[in-house]
């Protein structure tokens, strides 16, 4: 990506595609691959699927484009297509074990999840899997709250336009689950010279 | 403020949501009371927990796949204008055609086209009129010969 393109915005993109500049897309690809990427590993907790969700995330949008108004901002709208395709795939993933189940055959003890856990996850340190583990545990609501916080720090307002729901029900969502994380986590309540150097961090 | 609503308002306080106003009155809460300053703690150390886990690694080559993968599938505008230039083509075949049949043979195609109801004036001497004068010859006791 060039800078004259990291300069551009993604109406003044958008725009070019659909006129015609089909390569311009490229560039919307680059700007948001690893946050979508990131938000669907954190939502399914697998980054394999991730990234073949991501491709097809790409592919939806390019086809949905015509349908984009420019009023609307493009990240909200990039999002809200990563958060139905990452859902659906969440139900069907959820359908797959639990027919399984039905037949007799327990795919994964772990709920939701089809594979035995990757490379990748038993590098990680045990509490990170455990932390990751616990993630998966909260309610698609909570957790799809408290991804687009955390680790993609959006706002209150822009978790709103992704999802739709209101200000409140997003504070607490995402209040409840770092409660039942801080919980099944067992963290500690203590200390309360902790709490300067919490505010500092 | 109680112990109740201070907890309330610790996540959006530590997610930058919540009013100055309200943050100042939390953050002199939190000074006086070791319970809710524990739990604020916690919430720290939650949050840098989840920041710990490691991204999913970049995948250098999204891009380039989702690429290729579109040279395929145009965007929906596009068929309107591959519709439209479809029907230029069979509009330039059309003409092409007729302006070809005018050379070949000019009168047929210059010459008035003939009325329906002059065909019908006309005398016939085939189809259904023919049969038609035909068969009345007969009835009124005559032939061809007679006429």
């Amino acid at each position: 990506m060039t800078m004259d393109d990291a300069a551009r915005s993604d109406d003044d993109i958008v725009g070019s595609v659909l006129e015609g500049r089909t390569r311009d897309y490229e560039i919307l690809i680059r700007r948001y691959s690893q946050r979508i990427v990131l938000f669907i590993s954190r939502m399914t907790g697998d980054s394999d699927d991730a990234r073949s969700i991501a491709q097809d995330v790409f592919l939806k949008i390019y086809e949905s484009l015509p349908h984009y108004r420019r009023e609307n901002n493009f990240s909200a709208f990039i999002f809200k297509v990563a958060r139905n395709m990452t859902l659906n795939f969440l139900k069907r993933r959820q359908r797959t074990v639990l027919f399984s189940r039905l037949l007799g055959r327990d795919l994964d003890r772990a709920p939701f999840r089809q594979d035995p856990p990757r490379l990748s996850e038993l590098e990680q340190g045990e509490r990170e899997g455990e932390l990751t583990r616990q993630l998966r545990l909260l309610s698609e609501e909570q957790r799809l709250a408290l991804v687009l916080k955390v680790y993609l720090e959006f706002s209150y307002r822009q978790i709103r336009e992704v999802t739709g729901w209101s200000v409140p029900k997003i504070e607490t969502l995402i209040s409840r689950a770092k409660s039942r994380l801080k919980k099944s986590l067992r963290l500690q309540e203590s200390g309360g010279e902790a709490v300067m150097q919490a505010r500092e961090q | 403020m109680n112990c109740r609503r201070i907890t309330r308002l610790l996540s959006p306080w530590q997610d930058g949501e919540l009013d100055p106003d309200l943050g100042r009155e939390v953050e002199r809460h939190l000074r006086g009371c070791a319970a809710c300053s524990g739990r604020w703690a916690a919430l720290g150390e939650l949050r840098q927990r989840l920041l710990r886990v490691p991204p999913p690694a970049d995948d250098p080559f999204l891009p380039a796949r989702v690429m290729a993968r579109l040279q395929a599938r145009p965007v929906r505008g596009g068929r309107l204008l591959r519709a439209a230039a479809w029907a230029a083509v069979f509009a330039a075949v059309f003409a092409g055609g007729f302006l070809l049949q005018t050379a070949i043979a000019p009168g047929a195609a210059t010459a008035p086209a003939a009325s329906y109801s002059s065909v019908l004036l006309e005398p016939q001497e085939f189809g259904l009129l023919s049969v038609h004068d035909d068969f009345l010859d007969l009835f009124n006791g005559g032939g061809r010969e007679a006429r």
